[in-house]
């Protein structure tokens, strides 16, 4: 019997701690700046250097570059660039491994849609998605 | 006369308190159980083959998802065989960290086994308990690393990013306060007597079957063998700090039980001495190349992970993905013996046995 009065006052202590939930959804849930949410990307400083499709482990990003419209300079721009949410994994070597820091984590991390198509997010989603970015993206 | 029909019982896949995706069919003979068999595959991901086609550091991540309770253990260990093979040095300080992610890590694997395995018995509360600090350590290993689980923390020759400013700190408090809701936890749930008459003198088995079986971690340390790959092959910067490796004798699922935490103990123990230890400064990455292409030949490395002896073989043909890996995972190792240990017992010490081995399934199944 004592064991089971020795719980007991444990659980009687415990009674009068403050509470260690969140209100979440009704309010933000507080993130680290290092966390990996849904990435944001930048079109303007992408070099079409592929390295971050190349280095992906599901194979979930797929971009296309074009010539740059202005004839006087060198190199391509981005064209197309979809990550694929259904196999993304959000392991962050995209973000490593960019040399112009032009894909990088946000603390956004809600992804639930109606249909599975919806996951497939183009460029201009992805421009779009630029609240909670995060602060330090290289060690 | 009673007649007893021989009737076959489908436990699982979908089951709570098979922790995952386990099925477990059991032929039974009124209350006994007369013959069980596991039946497993369901969380099957083939990361061995998959590892087959990608880069040193993209496995890294599929690492993650195996024991997905204690992922910097498992990033640690192909991390380290491709160290092995290439012959890196890891910097002091990515040493540190590394150990001190990993401590952490078992201290939080080791709270989701307490507090399930309780809650399989039937008791609610310990449970909420246990993930409550579990909590802690799960927000500070988010901060260093930014996920919540599945770290991919590590890099083949150090880690990924350096403590956040305060970090360290937060470590050291928490040590103090760990150890306090551990004594809780034993005032809770260890001296209660209704469940220690549930749980003392089932799942019991001797040590020589525990040997043959190849079972490690706390479930071949319930037996009295003394064997714990931090103390016996020392790895990392293990060998600088002062830890014991608790033992028990009588094998059943008490022992289990009490061994996890005590190993919780053991663990703070060795975060403290390395947060008093840890270096002020220093690299987090040692001099690696950018494509990481392991040396032809092979390697087999092993650590301790919360549920047992861990190891990665690496074969390389010297390109930069491996040519064959395999991972030894202590959990499909250990379920071995269940169909043993559940021969003859009564049914209603099924989930009582099974939650005393304290697998994950995406490990057993890989």
């Amino acid at each position: 019997m004592l064991g089971l009065a020795k719980g007991l006052k444990y659980t009687l202590k415990n009674l009068t701690r403050e509470k260690v939930t969140y209100d979440y959804p009704n309010k933000p849930l507080p993130l680290p700046d290092r966390f990996r949410g849904i990435q944001k990307f930048y079109p303007e400083k992408c070099i079409v250097c592929n390295q971050c499709a190349q280095i992906c482990p599901t194979d979930c990003i797929n971009l296309t570059g074009k010539k740059h419209p202005d004839p006087a300079k060198k190199g391509k721009i981005i064209d197309t660039y979809d990550i694929n949410f259904e196999i993304c994994i959000l392991c962050d070597l995209c973000t490593e491994v960019c040399p112009t820091e032009a894909i990088i984590m946000t603390n956004n991390f809600e992804l639930a849609e109606y249909s599975r198509d919806m996951l497939f997010k183009n460029l201009e989603w992805l421009d779009e998605n630029d609240e909670n970015i995060r602060q330090v993206n290289k060690a | 006369m009673i007649r007893t029909e021989e009737m076959i019982l489908n436990v699982g896949p979908q089951h709570p308190s098979t922790h995952g995706v386990f099925r477990l069919v059991v032929k039974i003979d009124g209350e006994v159980i007369t013959e069980a068999k596991p039946v497993i595959g369901y969380l099957h991901r083939g990361t061995e083959k998959l590892a087959e086609d990608l880069q040193y550091t993209q496995i890294i991540p599929y690492t993650d998802r195996m024991d997905y309770l204690s992922s910097m253990t498992n990033n640690y260990v192909i991390c380290h065989a491709v160290e092995t093979m290439m012959g890196i040095e890891v910097p002091e300080r990515a040493d540190f960290l590394r150990v001190i992610a990993m401590e952490l890590n078992r201290v939080a694997s080791h709270l989701v086994a307490w507090g399930t395995y309780i809650l399989d018995l039937g008791a609610t509360s310990p449970f909420i308990y246990a993930f409550r600090d579990r909590e802690m350590i799960i927000n500070m290993l988010n901060e260093l690393s930014g996920a919540r689980l599945t770290f991919n923390y590590m890099r083949v020759g150090g880690v990924k990013w350096d403590a956040p400013e305060g970090w360290i700190e937060k470590v050291r408090d928490f040590v103090p306060y760990m150890r306090e809701q551990l004594q809780g936890y034993h005032n809770l749930v260890s001296g209660n007597e209704i469940f220690l008459d549930r749980v003392k003198g089932i799942g019991t088995y001797t040590r020589e079957d525990a040997i043959n079986y190849s079972l490690s971690g706390p479930n071949l340390r319930c037996t009295g063998v003394k064997w714990d790959l931090r103390k016996n092959e020392p790895y990392s910067i293990y060998n600088r700090f002062d830890f014991d490796v608790p033992v028990a004798e009588s094998g059943d699922a008490f022992a289990r039980y009490h061994l996890r935490l005590s190993e919780i103990e053991e663990s703070l123990k060795i975060l403290e001495q390395a947060v008093e230890q840890f270096p002020a400064e220093g690299q987090i990455l040692a001099k690696v190349p950018k494509i990481i292409k392991a040396p032809k030949g092979e390697a087999y490395v092993r650590i301790e992970s919360p549920r047992g002896e861990i190891g990665c073989y690496i074969a390389s043909d010297g390109k930069k993905e491996p040519y064959r890996l395999k991972f030894r995972r202590p959990s499909f190792y250990n379920l071995q013996i269940l169909p043993k240990l559940l021969k003859g017992e009564n049914i209603a010490n099924m989930i009582a046995i099974l939650g005393a081995i304290d697998i994950v399934l995406g490990e057993v199944d890989g």
